[in-house]
């Protein structure tokens, strides 16, 4: 599969980037490093012809439909920032082998327990080793001037705790681990 | 206070970060006064240590161990022979102690006395010295008391109150309450925040007035003792009881109004002996009644749109007073006048639907400019934003001749800015820029709250294509770049070693 799924505010888009020919991922990716980028793609199935403007290697504007379009990207692993007339969209590549992963991770591994927002660890209620119940409450999460309590997902054991109080964490970091 | 030499600043250490750190060495560097920044280990890359001349760690740890030690950074003013200390906003600026170390310490302290500092800093003591006064305040709790007898004052005042930290401002720790039953839950909250936040976890209870607006007072005093205000901020467009959008003049105000009120904010400086830049906060209701909040005793955040407005740099001012400098005459003749009107919108990195902070690296940052505009900011593409320090950005300050010319401008400014990799309430920003409550000029606190959610149009072509390029560029997940914040990523990437899929 040489397209990705991209999604952003809930809407999502099968896209392939393409030269000429042939029509590969790999290909596109030749393109670029010659210093040229795909000259079409398809955007769930409709074909969009479309020219990408850089300036010192930086892409600054597409052109489709005729019409040079100013546009900014900046990405952060499978995330990419776009700054479209006043505006930024958020755009995350789906995996679907991460997904695939992911499930499999959970069936194997237990049940992690993710930060759902960035803040401060205010407490810990557990320790490694620990036997809980689901909906018990593990850690106390402070964003701001709110404490949010993370609960564990289903009862076992707690066979992860990376964190102590009054570490800082990212959204998505994880907390714990049940199993 | 008067008989003191004149002592003019010649190396200025600011205790502070990010913009207005940035800010203040901008006006010390055009008066040829030396710069001096402090930064926390984390800091050590950030755009204020680079826009000073020399810059002093504080050592790593959180804000408590770093920019509010008071021994550490007098330590630095010592190293760098600085002999002035500016506190910009929050942190140790309406810190008593700190004012009074920095003094002892033989250095100029560029603020009010610690005194007049302990007087407005205590909200309870405060408002008691301005009924004293004559100054109008909102009807609230007398004493600091406990919570049986909070319970009993807000029985009297009835519901909904407001519970408060008396000892700080900025929003923290402040909660609305709707009945007698959330009132405890509130208190503790109120009271655990506001010990973390400022050391001190007495708290006290206002009425709940609304609707009403927050307009506020920009006052200055020097050691002679003339004390004079610079026009009015109207500051009631507001998110978790924190500014978003500032503009002078008020649409609330007449000249009638505007004299009252102006009177009502001398009288309070004057009542402290206030000397430098400081700010008298007022309420007013629906039926035009003002009354005293609090006062600030240091810089505002929002203080440009006033500078804007009279063609002045209250910077300047500040060091010039806190180095025993008297105003200028012509100022205490009533020879300022503001002209055109101006609008601040302040920048922060936190999320436009429930307000919470967000953080992560700025890999994109292009600021707005032209005619009649201008960012303040502490950051620049490839910043870290740090959930340990406020989520401000920056501030977009625009001035035109009239108000409708000036929210153009501030719509126009706004669109231009480009921030990538770290969400920002731009959208709320301009949602309020929109609102027919805002455009009206009618508008009171609970204008965000209000505003409508509108959803967004899907992402256009181009959007998907530039995100898609993006993505195609250094390979997938298996190559050189940065990793994302998604758990899973990661886990991918260590487990692709272990054999193709």
């Amino acid at each position: 599969m040489s397209g990705m799924r991209l999604v952003s505010d809930g809407e999502a888009r099968d896209v392939r980037l393409e030269g000429s020919a042939p029509p590969s991922r790999t290909a596109a990716r030749d393109l670029m490093a010659r210093g040229s980028d795909p000259s079409f793609a398809w955007i769930d199935g409709r074909k969009v012809p479309f020219r990408a403007v850089r300036r010192a290697g930086e892409l600054v504007a597409i052109e489709v439909g005729g019409e040079l379009l100013p546009v900014r990207a900046a990405r952060d692993g499978d995330r990419v920032f776009v700054g479209r007339a006043g505006r930024v969209f958020e755009v995350r590549r789906e995996r679907v082998r991460a997904a695939t992963r992911r499930a499999g991770a959970s069936a194997e591994h237990g049940t992690g327990l993710v930060a759902p927002m960035p803040g401060r660890i205010r407490k810990t209620l557990v320790r490694a080793g620990d036997v809980v119940e689901a909906g018990q409450v593990v850690l106390v999460l402070e964003a701001m001037k709110m404490e949010h309590a993370i609960r564990a997902p289903a009862s076992g054991t707690v066979t992860r705790l990376d964190h102590a109080e009054g570490d800082l964490v990212e959204a998505g970091a994880v907390l714990a681990e049940i199993r | 206070m008067s008989s003191r030499a004149r002592q003019p600043i010649r190396h200025l250490l600011v205790a502070n970060r990010g913009e207005i750190a940035v800010r203040v060495f901008r006006t010390a560097r055009e008066m040829g006064i030396g710069t001096v920044a402090v930064f926390a280990e984390d800091d050590a890359a950030a755009v204020h240590v680079e826009r000073a001349d020399r810059a002093f760690p504080l050592g790593a740890g959180p804000a408590a161990v770093t920019y509010l030690s008071i021994p550490k950074i007098l330590h630095a003013a010592k190293s760098a022979g600085a002999d002035a200390i500016h506190p910009g906003y929050g942190f140790l600026a309406e810190n008593a102690e700190f004012a009074r170390a920095v003094e002892d310490a033989g250095l100029v302290w560029v603020g009010p006395a610690a005194s007049a500092i302990e007087e407005m800093g205590d909200k309870v003591r405060s408002r008691a010295r301005m009924r004293d006064a004559g100054v109008p305040v909102v009807p609230g709790s007398e004493r600091g008391s406990d919570n049986a007898g909070l319970a009993a004052e807000a029985a009297r005042l009835g519901f909904p109150v407001i519970v408060k930290a008396s000892a700080g401002g900025g929003g923290k720790g402040m909660a609305l309450v709707g009945s007698a039953g959330e009132l405890p839950a509130a208190l503790a909250e109120a009271r655990r925040i506001a010990a973390a936040a400022f050391g001190d976890d007495a708290v006290y209870l206002e009425k709940h007035v609304e609707p009403a607006r927050h307009v506020e007072f920009q006052v200055f005093g020097d050691r002679s003792g003339h004390v004079v205000h610079l026009f009015e901020r109207e500051c009631s467009v507001q998110r978790r009881h924190q500014k978003i959008v500032e503009e002078t003049p008020s649409p609330a105000l007449d000249p009638a109004l505007r004299s009252a009120m102006g009177r009502a904010a001398i009288e309070a400086a004057a009542a402290v002996g206030y000397v430098g830049a400081g700010t008298v906060e007022f309420l007013l209701d629906a039926d035009r009644r003002f009354y005293f909040l609090e006062m600030n005793t240091r810089l505002q955040v929002e203080h440009p749109i006033t500078e804007a407005t009279l063609g002045v740099d209250l910077v300047r001012w500040q060091l010039e007073v806190a180095g025993g400098a008297d105003l200028p005459g012509g100022l205490l003749d009533g020879g300022v006048a503001p002209r055109g009107h101006a609008i601040e919108l302040r920048l922060y990195a936190e999320d436009p639907v429930e307000f919470l902070p967000r953080s992560g690296t700025l890999l994109g940052w292009s600021e707005p400019a032209g005619p009649g505009v201008r960012v303040d900011s502490g950051v620049e593409r490839g910043s870290v934003v740090n959930l340990e320090y406020d989520p401000l950005l920056a501030k977009l300050v625009v001035h035109a001749e009239d108000r409708a010319a000036a929210i153009e401008r501030a719509r126009r400014a706004l669109a231009e800015w480009s921030v990538l990799g770290v969400e920002t309430n731009a959208p709320v920003l301009e949602a309020v820029l929109d609102s027919p409550g805002f455009r009206s000029g009618e508008y009171a606190t609970d204008l965000v709250r209000k505003l409508a959610r509108t959803g967004r149009p899907p992402a256009p072509d181009e959007v998907w294509l530039a995100a898609a390029l993006a993505l195609a560029e250094s390979g997938d997940a298996g190559g050189a770049e940065q990793p994302g914040s998604d758990p899973w990523s990661a886990l991918q990437r260590f487990r692709s070693g272990e054999g193709p899929p």
